[in-house]
């Protein structure tokens, strides 16, 4: 009695069957196991029906209606392209893809530096209404100096860094007297 | 021979048979006729293709009329590489699972259809109904079934059997067309057919007599002879229709 099968070693016999393996593991199987020849004889029949059934259908389509698509078809056809710029359209639906890359690329390329580019100031765009403020970056040379911190109804606090890498670098810190707990 | 298979040597242009690769030159320097040949050629057997795939026969004709448009618009793209069927189909096919897509309706469950388990899938069944398919198919009923059974297929599925058992495609190339692995065709395909078993399986189990007549080519139906005994001869007929 043959073993019961499988629809893993079923589906070895469906490749056997469709040509896509010659096992000989699964030659040997057909030759001993009635039930699997009979497998490989349904897979075929099942085969023979679908194609049969299709082309039959295929067959009773009216001669009449496929004659009316051709017209259709014929219809849409496009004329033989022969001047020149059907001929550089040609080349362009050919190789639209490498163009559209090669553009959108170009494009990518000139917006990036668009962006990345050094800004130059604007000088006299920072004021409210009419009001023109000019605006200058300036270089310190020497390091400011603070004579006096006046911060009403608040409290400020003056810190002087001085690093030797960095420089010298004043923090001014002024907190609010309502934020301050315990004053 | 049926009309879907005229496949090729159609005598043209005063009798002479063309080759379709001729055609397809004549077609591609604008020669109207040699198309109108290459369409004379193939349509039915690509309306069998789509109306497999599609199901509508109204469907499968919008499919067709697409194609060869598309076809003719990218001719000069053909380098005849395979030959035109081939590339035609490949249109056809892609229009047909395009036109699943956009008309989705609700789908039949599909099964795992990535692998298969050995222990919970179930095994194809060792029953056939014998004698010979080709005359089968002139029972209405078959017919009848066979289409029922092919509509609750799901898309995927029935794109598999389709091309497998009309075109007679490689699981490779299946997979190409389909843009999946190989192994997932050999699961579809795999699932498509014991689907298309189980629904079938009453005709084998209870067959008409008049189906049992055909089968046996109109001889007297002996009852211990009946294709569904087990003990029946397996040896086939040859079908009716020979594959390609």
């Amino acid at each position: 009695m043959s073993k019961p099968s499988t629809a893993k070693a079923d589906l070895e016999l469906m490749e056997h069957a469709d040509g896509e393996t010659e096992d000989a593991g699964v030659a040997a199987r057909l030759e001993r196991d009635p039930d699997a020849r009979a497998k490989v004889e349904s897979i075929q029949e099942i085969g023979e029906l679908v194609r049969g059934h299709l082309e039959l259908s295929a067959d009773a389509m009216h001669d009449a209606r496929f004659a009316a698509m051709w017209r259709r078809i014929d219809d849409q056809l496009e004329a033989p392209a022969t001047g020149l710029w059907s001929r550089v359209t040609r080349w362009f639906d050919r190789y639209r893809g490498h163009v559209i890359t090669g553009a959108v690329s170009a494009g990518a390329v000139a917006a990036l530096a668009l962006i990345l580019r050094p800004s130059m100031p604007d000088p006299g765009r920072y004021g409210a209404g009419n009001t023109v403020i000019d605006v200058r970056p300036v270089a310190l040379r020497a390091t400011p100096e603070i004579d006096s911190l006046d911060t009403p109804g608040g409290t400020g606090t003056v810190i002087n860094l001085d690093d030797d890498e960095d420089g010298h670098t004043t923090v001014i810190w002024v907190t609010p007297a309502d934020t301050v707990e315990g004053i | 021979m049926n009309k879907a298979g005229q496949r090729a040597s159609i005598p043209t242009h005063g009798g002479d048979p063309v080759d379709d690769r001729e055609l397809v030159l004549a077609a591609q320097r604008g020669d109207r006729d040699a198309f109108k040949t290459l369409f004379e050629r193939y349509h039915r057997r690509a309306y069998a293709l789509a109306l497999g795939v599609v199901r509508h026969p109204d469907d499968a004709m919008d499919v067709v009329q697409d194609a060869f448009i598309k076809a003719h618009r990218y001719l000069d793209k053909f380098e005849g590489n395979s030959s035109f069927y081939t590339w035609l189909y490949r249109i056809v096919m892609n229009l047909a699972i395009d036109h699943l897509r956009k008309h989705r309706r609700a789908n039949p469950v599909e099964l795992d259809e990535t692998r298969l388990d050995s222990d919970g899938d179930e095994p194809l069944l060792p029953r056939i109904l014998g004698g010979n398919p080709g005359r089968a198919l002139v029972d209405k009923q078959i017919r009848g079934r066979i289409d029922q059974a092919l509509d609750e297929l799901s898309e995927n599925h029935r794109a598999v059997l389709v091309m497998r058992e009309l075109e007679g495609l490689s699981y490779e190339d299946m997979a190409q067309a389909m843009s999946c692995s190989k192994g997932t065709i050999m699961s579809r395909l795999f699932h498509a057919r014991r689907n298309m078993q189980k629904r079938l399986i009453d005709l084998i189990d209870h067959p008409s007599p008049e189906l049992v007549a055909d089968l046996l080519g109109g001889q007297a139906g002996d009852p211990e002879d009946t294709p569904a005994n087990d003990e029946a001869p397996r040896e086939r007929v040859p079908a009716a229709r020979s594959r390609r």
